[in-house]
């Protein structure tokens, strides 16, 4: 057996452990099969009961399965074993949430049979599929999470589980949500989705979709595992993340179309670029935030630069820097192709403007104030897009707007003259 | 067995080490000494290639810590001063997973752990929770998990911290045996004197740099002062004609490196008496290590 799955199941799913979860699991199906009609059944009370044990504690149990390890110093050891990463990763995602999916199975059949009987073995089935998918989901991305922040080193345990835990949960409901809205969709006569142009079963596309996410979750671990084992990991996965996000999202342009008016201008391939670019736009502020940015390592990438090892450094750069390449170049097409309308191209000039001012930010901040650097980032940027629109409206200011906010031609120029500023402030830190 | 070329360690804001150039021998105990700060736990941490050198070389047994660190790690032990243990598991389950995480078999491990808990004196304490454990014996089962798939590089840091006298004889006696069965270890510590019990060689880590520029031979033997109660100038000559190493002298004292065993410091101190020297003192000097420590630093401590 996986000596981590090994261990954590000796910590984690002792008998007694399990013997409690199951007797007080027992108690709650039998007093929900004898509560008066309409307040618990049995089956409501298993879904809910499902959702604590495998999202709820499950997200909680995942996250803490790294950086407890770190909190009590016993992580070097971990990491100087012979575990693989992949090895490393299961052995705490099904380890440490054992009891939590000891639970979670207890419930699962109760919910099944319930929803076999209302809507068939089939629907029952493509159900149990995306409730399991669901939990192992949030909790790749919890783990996924904590080994992207331990990296941060920030200290504060509680504050980096519960951000762990977040991210778990968000991913979980988020995914929740757009399930459940295939039912309201289909209620009005949907019962397909447009993506790229073919059409395609809403339920079936919404498994795949999700099993597809928690694909790249469960590769995201692998990787951030082996960033911890030492292993060099190379920037092709991440790369390979990025254009699979921009071709998924790229995607759903026909079916956006469909439903939303859009401008005359806006022809297919820009709307197809703007919904690429949205999603490296994202993946460039997550990794921007979430990433260390080490002055330490930034001068080591430059000095492989000025040495000619190009290779050497590209292969050592960070997420968020390849992100912020990939979102700077489909702005640039974008730009181009809607170039014909004048301000949405100098719109998403400046977008890319205040991308590379917030990005310098991000590392000016870090530099500044180490790990809590990324907070006091967020909070200039909350600053800077909802107070000083807010201020320059309420001085009757609007005129000013350009400064915060993408807009004609001064935005592109202010937001590039910004950019520029901070990132000439950021490498004079990194210099330091 | 380690050889390392000039190398540099940053964070943030500070240089760690700054160019440190070392090589320690195969099958020897080498102490790292030095002030707090002075950049002995990143030295170790880089050896055991758990940090990325900023520039500079490691090599563990000819293999670059950057290259092919996982390769490093299964030939190494490394613990770290403050250690953790999983408290709820057994001593037997501790090492268990600690063989099986190192790659031994899964029917091998059994026999590592029992063989590893031998060495450290838990063979009587496997059922025992490591919550329940003392700190000496804490020490012992974080030791025994580090050499339970027997690494051919041992790196201790501060391995004797916390521990009572009883406990770090035990240690010394350890860490011996480890050295004959042909490992290499390397021991970091503040306590000098104890050092000398267990340590081929010593360098003195300070500011990031070794002081010296090199690794110091210690003196195999023992160390002895002889103080005469009436002084002769001729001390100094007669000591040179015993053919003892001697190390300082003056006309009512002198300090001298002599081999280990009994018959010879036997043989020594009746050739004193039998000459006319009024011995007054003939004791072994417990403070080399610190006379030689205070002379590389320049007396800063």
């Amino acid at each position: 057996m996986n000596p981590e799955l090994q261990r954590n199941l000796w910590l984690e799913a002792s008998p007694s452990r399990l013997l409690l979860i199951a007797g007080l699991l027992m108690l709650v199906f039998a007093a929900a099969s004898v509560a008066p009609r309409g307040l618990a059944t049995p089956s409501g009370a298993a879904l809910a009961l499902y959702w604590f044990f495998a999202v709820l504690w499950g997200t909680r149990s995942a996250a803490q399965s790294v950086v407890v390890e770190i909190r009590e110093r016993t992580w070097d050891s971990q990491k100087l074993s012979s575990i693989t990463p992949w090895e490393m990763v299961w052995g705490k995602l099904l380890g440490a949430t054992a009891a939590n999916w000891f639970g979670a199975l207890l419930c699962l059949p109760v919910v099944l049979v319930h929803a076999a009987r209302n809507a068939g073995p089939a629907s029952a089935f493509t159900y149990g599929v995306i409730l399991l998918s669901l939990g192992i989901f949030a909790q790749s991305v919890a783990l996924l999470s904590s080994l992207v922040l331990i990296r941060r080193n920030t200290g504060n345990w509680r504050l980096d589980i519960f951000l762990c835990q977040v991210a778990g949960l968000g991913a979980a409901f988020t995914y929740y949500s757009l399930w459940s809205s295939v039912s309201a969709f289909e209620r009005s006569g949907t019962s397909s989705i447009d993506w790229w142009g073919h059409a395609f079963n809403l339920s079936s596309f919404h498994l795949v979709s999700l099993l597809l996410f928690l694909a790249w979750a469960l590769t995201g671990c692998w990787r951030a595992m082996r960033a911890e084992l030492r292993f060099a990991n190379g920037p092709y996965v991440w790369l390979a993340y990025l254009l699979y996000s921009a071709v998924y999202c790229a995607g759903f342009q026909s079916w956006i179309g469909h439903r939303v008016n859009m401008p005359a201008s806006a022809s297919p391939l820009g709307a197809k670029l703007a919904l690429a670019g949205l999603s490296l736009l994202a993946a460039t502020y997550s990794m921007a935030f979430l990433e260390p940015k080490d002055p330490v390592r930034f001068r080591w990438l430059g000095e492989q630069v000025r040495a000619g090892r190009v290779h050497k450094a590209f292969l050592a750069l960070d997420c968020w820097m390849l992100s912020y390449a990939a979102t700077l170049m489909v702005g640039v097409v974008l730009a181009f192709v809607w170039a014909a309308s004048g301000q949405s191209a100098l719109i998403v000039i400046a977008v890319l403007g205040f991308l590379t001012r917030d990005v310098a930010i991000f590392v000016l901040m870090q530099g500044r104030a180490g790990g809590k650097g990324d907070f006091a980032a967020l909070g200039i940027l909350g600053a800077l897009y909802l107070l000083m629109p807010t201020l320059l409206a309420g001085l009757h200011l609007q005129a000013l707007n350009f400064l915060v906010v993408p807009m004609g031609l001064p935005g592109a120029i202010a937001a590039w003259a910004e950019g520029a500023a901070c990132a000439y402030l950021a490498f004079s830190s990194i210099k330091r | 067995m380690i050889e390392i070329r000039e190398l540099i360690f940053e964070y943030p804001g500070h240089r760690a080490l700054a160019g440190i150039t070392l090589d320690i021998i195969k099958g020897s105990i080498t102490a790292l000494v030095g002030p707090n700060g002075a950049g002995k736990t990143t030295l170790l941490r880089c050896m055991a290639a758990l940090e990325t050198p900023y520039a500079g070389q490691v090599a563990i047994d000819g293999l670059d810590t950057r290259a092919s660190p996982r390769a490093i790690h299964a030939g190494l032990g490394y613990l770290p001063d403050f250690f953790g243990l999983y408290d709820a598991l057994s001593v037997r389950r501790c090492l268990l997973y600690a063989a099986r995480a190192h790659g031994i078999a899964a029917a091998a491990a059994p026999g590592a752990a029992e063989s590893a808990a031998a060495k450290v004196g838990l063979a009587d304490r496997m059922e025992q929770a490591a919550g329940a454990l003392s700190r000496g014996l804490r020490q012992r089962l974080a030791i025994a998990q580090t050499i339970v798939h027997q690494p051919k590089v041992l790196l201790l840091d501060e391995p004797a911290a916390g521990l009572d006298p009883q406990a770090r004889r035990d240690l010394s006696n350890l860490l011996l045996s480890l050295r004959d069965s042909g490992m290499t270890l390397v021991v970091s510590s503040h306590i000098l004197a104890e050092l000398e019990d267990y340590c081929d060689r010593m360098v003195i880590v300070d500011h990031g740099r070794i002081a010296g520029g090199e690794s110091i031979a210690l003196k195999s033997g023992a160390r002895l002062r002889i103080r005469l109660a009436s002084p002769r100038a001729d001390l100094k000559d007669f000591l040179e004609g015993q053919g003892v190493d001697i190390l300082e002298s003056g006309p009512d004292s002198a300090v001298v490196s002599l081999a280990a065993d009994a018959n010879t410091r036997a043989n020594l101190l009746a050739e004193l008496v039998r000459c006319g020297f009024a011995v007054a003192d003939f004791t072994e000097d417990q403070r080399a290590l610190e006379d030689l420590y205070f002379a590389q630093t320049g007396g800063r401590s």
